[in-house]
């Protein structure tokens, strides 16, 4: 019922920004696309590291594992195929670096992900140096900026739908449980390995797609164009800004995210990051749960009182 | 003589040059309440984590229901109907008292039966527990007390057919022991479990089990009736062995 409710909800807020692209100008739509593009990256990290407290620093590196298939597909492949085959690339490389890394918790987990990222990085630029005879790819025929946006918004409604379906299923209980208590987790019959390779492969899908999907925004693709670890930061820091362990917290800190750093850079060119910085240093400072810890503050505070009256 | 449910041969556990289990043999079968009894770092819980999959042992086999699981990971000795508490509560802070209950039905016990379907819902276990108030709780909210017998409820939740505890009545009032010892029992003669169960308290335990195996350093020194096993001088030893060594050395 829960889960029929959040499908509705998602379907519907879905179709309205769908609408978008014949409402706003070209500016305000790249602002949007930017927000639904980490709201996606946002919640589908959430998903697996939100529940399970692993700080993965691969989003970069599965953002720009697909933005490199839809480049070598440019001509060959049709747009939809190499956002599909993107998020695939990405999620198998997930699984394969899971299987092989997943039983390291805490820094080791985040350094060795952050390590694989510049490690797929440096291969692809090696590769495309020494056997294409290239730095990077042009991207000579670009779908239209509504076809990119409406895709972005279907692969960013796709993984909140997931996240929500993930979250009342079996896997997500044994998500939660291994974050909680992973050898408690296994005794109680949890095969933890598996559900970790899978949810961190899921997780990725849905980067590499994005990245697949965004990378036509670019005419001119280049490793460090797509590798650029500022998206895996932002959107590991949106989405504990927002709160990791729920799924309206990052989408909510995207939006506030997107829009704050483009107020930023248009009113204050030169002291935006900055800006930015002292924002996440107040925001991690005071309020460690996220911006959806504040509704649950007030929730509780509300049912307590609520509580009280009535006694 | 019918197969033992739960098989541990010739099980050690060494930690270095430090030998914690020392070729510890013990055959537990269906419907038997086994308690395991020694001074502190016997080994108890050293053991405990190779029976449960936690810790693999050095040397030596685990078997469970004739097959052998040593060296497979947690769950599947869970899965194999071997669930266990810890000895500080280990639960899921976050989630519901009802969610850890549940936690076990969806995973271990999810296509085992119960030979009696008593325990099929989060909720029976719950109130089976005395703790159908706390349902919708947070279990890290609970009292120290109660978040050992959610542990239970946690452990029962996985359709146990061999059922480890680990020192469930320390820091309990002599009237809660009891309660749980009898709780124990009543659940054992309802499910045909297997239960072992470890204290570090001999009197707790001697009065509520009907078989019990001592540790002392590793090794198992004796196994049997609690009566008999009392006796035992190589058990004095163990239990006054410092005093005893204390007084040869004055000697």
């Amino acid at each position: 019922m829960r889960l029929r409710n959040a499908m509705l909800a998602v379907l519907t807020v879905g179709i309205a920004l769908a609408a978008l692209p014949w409402l706003l100008s070209d500016f305000l739509l790249a602002l949007a696309l930017s927000c639904i593009m980490y709201a996606g990256l946002a919640v589908s990290w959430a998903l697996f590291c939100g529940a399970t407290n692993y700080l993965s620093l691969a989003t970069a590196a599965f953002f720009g594992l697909g933005a490199y298939v839809t480049a070598w597909g440019a001509g060959a492949l049709p747009y939809g195929l190499s956002v599909l085959a993107g998020g695939m690339l990405a999620a198998a490389f997930a699984a394969l670096i899971g299987a092989a890394v997943l039983h390291l918790r805490g820094a080791y987990f985040a350094v060795i992900t952050f390590g694989l990222g510049e490690l797929v990085r440096h291969a692809i630029t090696y590769y495309e140096k020494a056997y294409e005879g290239t730095v990077g790819r042009i991207i000579a025929e670009a779908p239209e900026t509504t076809t990119v946006y409406w895709t972005v918004l279907l692969v960013s409604a796709g993984a909140v739908a997931t996240a929500f379906a993930v979250r009342e299923s079996r896997l997500g209980l044994a998500l939660r449980g291994i974050g909680s208590d992973e050898e408690r987790a296994q005794t109680l019959g949890v095969n933890a390995r598996r559900s970790k390779v899978l949810a961190f492969a899921l997780s990725a899908f849905f980067a590499g797609a994005l990245g697949a999907a965004m990378a036509v925004r670019w005419t001119y693709i280049d490793p460090p164009t797509v590798f650029n670890p500022f998206i895996g930061f932002q959107t590991v820091l949106i989405a504990m800004v927002g709160g990791a362990h729920t799924i309206i917290g990052p989408i909510a800190s995207a939006v506030v995210f997107s829009l704050l750093t483009e107020f930023l850079r248009l009113q204050f060119p030169y002291l935006f990051l900055t800006l930015l910085g002292l924002l996440l240093i107040l925001l991690v400072l005071y309020l460690p749960g996220g911006l959806a810890s504040l509704i649950e503050r007030w929730r509780i505070g509300d049912r307590w009182r609520w509580r009280r009256g009535n006694a | 003589m019918r197969e033992a449910l739960l098989s541990a041969r010739n099980v050690s556990v060494r930690f270095g040059g430090l030998v914690a289990v020392d070729g510890v043999h013990l055959d537990v079968h269906a419907g038997e309440l086994v308690g395991i009894i020694g001074p502190n770092g016997a080994g108890k819980t050293t053991f405990f984590h190779t029976l449960s999959g936690v810790l693999v042992p050095t040397a030596g086999r685990v078997v469970v229901a004739g097959e052998d699981l040593t060296g497979l990971p947690p769950h599947a000795y869970a899965s194999h109907g071997v669930a266990r508490t810890f000895q500080t509560p280990r639960v899921f802070k976050e989630m519901s008292a009802e969610d850890n209950v549940r936690f076990g039905l969806e995973f271990a016990g999810r296509t085992r039966q119960h030979p009696h379907d008593a325990f099929d819902e989060a909720g029976t276990i719950l109130e089976f527990l005395g703790l159908a108030d706390a349902a919708a709780l947070p279990a890290g909210g609970l009292t120290p007390a109660r978040q050992r017998l959610l542990e239970i409820g946690m452990a029962l939740g996985a359709r146990p057919r061999v059922l480890l505890l680990d020192e469930v009545a320390a820091g309990l009032s002599h009237a809660e022991v009891d309660a749980t010892a009898q709780l124990i029992r009543r659940v054992r003669d309802q499910l045909g479990l297997a239960v072992i169960w470890i204290e570090h308290a001999v009197r707790v335990l001697m009065n509520y089990v009907e078989r019990v195996a001592v540790l002392h350093q590793g090794a198992k020194i004796a196994d049997g009736d609690p009566r008999q096993v009392a006796k035992d001088p190589a058990v004095i030893e163990a239990y006054l062995g410092e005093e005893g060594g204390a007084e040869r050395k004055a000697a």
